[in-house]
């Protein structure tokens, strides 16, 4: 039977996507950071409080793709930053074409960096490049140490780790040593942050490291190291 | 996963390839699949079967996933091994500096159409 070569990545569109939204953004001179957990990890409160503590240093865009009101929305704006939300209608990730969209609604020349809460899922959001700078995985003492081990993907895809609420530490069965462990061993290069929302502690150091990301004058002076490179996933072979 | 969402991008990649060939009838197409890519291959068998069949050119077609193991290679030892867990590092020597070969394709190869089709004949690789 005849055979007629395709050759294309599955994802591909989504990927020419992304790469248009991070020239817009490389443009504008603004960074972005994709910003995934499972549901409840304590996305929305982190952003919340580094745009809080950023204000006056940083000009901070987020584009909201996980509402579960809309005040949480009007909390973020509320601490200082433009926000725009995505309206993702039980989607169980965002793809670039919603981020494109989204930018519209965004006054990118004022932005020095660009946050996209993604949907609360460990597992969908790893395949799709939204045209970010810098993964963050968040995750927390409430949902149990093992998760890099069961989702190594979006770990092994990530720059960055926030383990959140640590003020919980007494009160739950929880081993950050473990989860550290876990997850270096999927991605040595991933950079690990340990904080709590609620008590403030570690917010200093993070938000220290978000001003650098968000004032790194070239793409290739982000404080984060790339992570494993991957081969064999682009071209046809 | 995504998997509807994933038997969604492939229809149409397929589709968009069937009109630039002239082709009226896919018959299979072909994927290669890392291991390690988080699809559940029934679950993107199954989606793309209820997708194709509203498709008139893809209705009739079957989906052929190779699966690709999750391996890396160790520059030190020159040689490969495969990854467990997502963990790459070298069995051998322990080091964490190695480099992914395989298991996170997610790759359209090729269509096997119907010989009915006036195929424009020329394969061109226009995209990759
Ligand atoms: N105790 C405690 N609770 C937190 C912390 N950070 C967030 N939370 C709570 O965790 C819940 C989920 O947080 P949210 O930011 O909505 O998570 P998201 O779904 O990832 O955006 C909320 O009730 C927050 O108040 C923290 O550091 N400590
Ligand atoms: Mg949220
Ligand atoms: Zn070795």
């Amino acid at each position: 039977m005849p055979r007629v070569t395709i050759a294309r990545n599955i994802l591909a569109a989504n990927e020419e996507v992304a790469a248009e939204v991070r020239g817009r953004l490389a443009a504008a001179g603004v960074r972005c950071i994709n910003l995934m957990s499972g549901p409840g990890a304590g996305k929305t409160t982190l952003l919340e409080r580094s745009v809080a503590r950023l204000r006056g240093r940083l000009a901070i865009g987020v584009i909201e793709g996980d509402i579960e009101t809309s005040l949480d929305a009007e909390r973020i704006e509320a601490a200082g930053a433009q926000v725009v939300q995505i309206n993702t209608r039980g989607a169980c990730h965002l793809e670039a074409h919603m981020v494109r969209d989204a930018l519209e609604a965004l006054d990118l020349q004022r932005l020095d960096l660009l946050f996209i809460e993604n949907i609360g899922n460990l597992v969908c959001p790893a395949a799709w490049d939204l045209g970010e700078d810098l993964r963050v995985v968040v995750v927390c003492t409430t949902e149990g140490d093992e998760k890099p081990a069961k989702y190594p993907q979006i770990f092994a895809a990530a720059q960055v780790l926030v383990i959140n609420k640590l003020d919980l530490l007494p009160y739950v069965d929880y081993d950050p040593e473990r989860v550290r462990t876990q997850a270096l061993a999927v991605n040595p290069s991933l950079q690990i942050f340990s904080l709590s929302c609620r008590s403030g502690e570690g917010l200093e150091t993070w938000c220290g490291w978000l001003w650098h990301v968000g004032r790194a004058p070239e793409r290739s002076s982000l404080p984060a190291s790339e992570g494993p490179v991957i081969q064999g996933d682009g071209a046809a072979s | 996963m995504h998997e509807l969402a994933l038997a969604q991008s492939i229809i149409e990649v397929v589709e968009t390839r069937a009109e630039e060939c002239g082709v009226r009838q896919v018959r299979a197409v072909h994927l290669r699949v890392g291991e390690a890519s988080g699809v559940l291959v029934e679950a993107l068998q199954a989606a793309f079967t209820m997708l194709a069949s509203l498709s008139p050119v893809l209705a009739e077609a079957r989906l052929a996933i190779e699966v690709t193991p999750h391996r890396a290679w160790c520059e030190p030892c020159a040689s490969s091994f495969a990854v467990e867990d997502f963990i790459a590092r070298c069995p051998a020597c322990g080091t964490w500096s190695t480099r992914i070969l395989s298991g996170t394709e997610l790759q359209i190869l090729d269509m096997e159409v119907g010989a009915d089709n006036e195929q424009g004949g020329q394969e061109q690789e226009n995209n990759g």
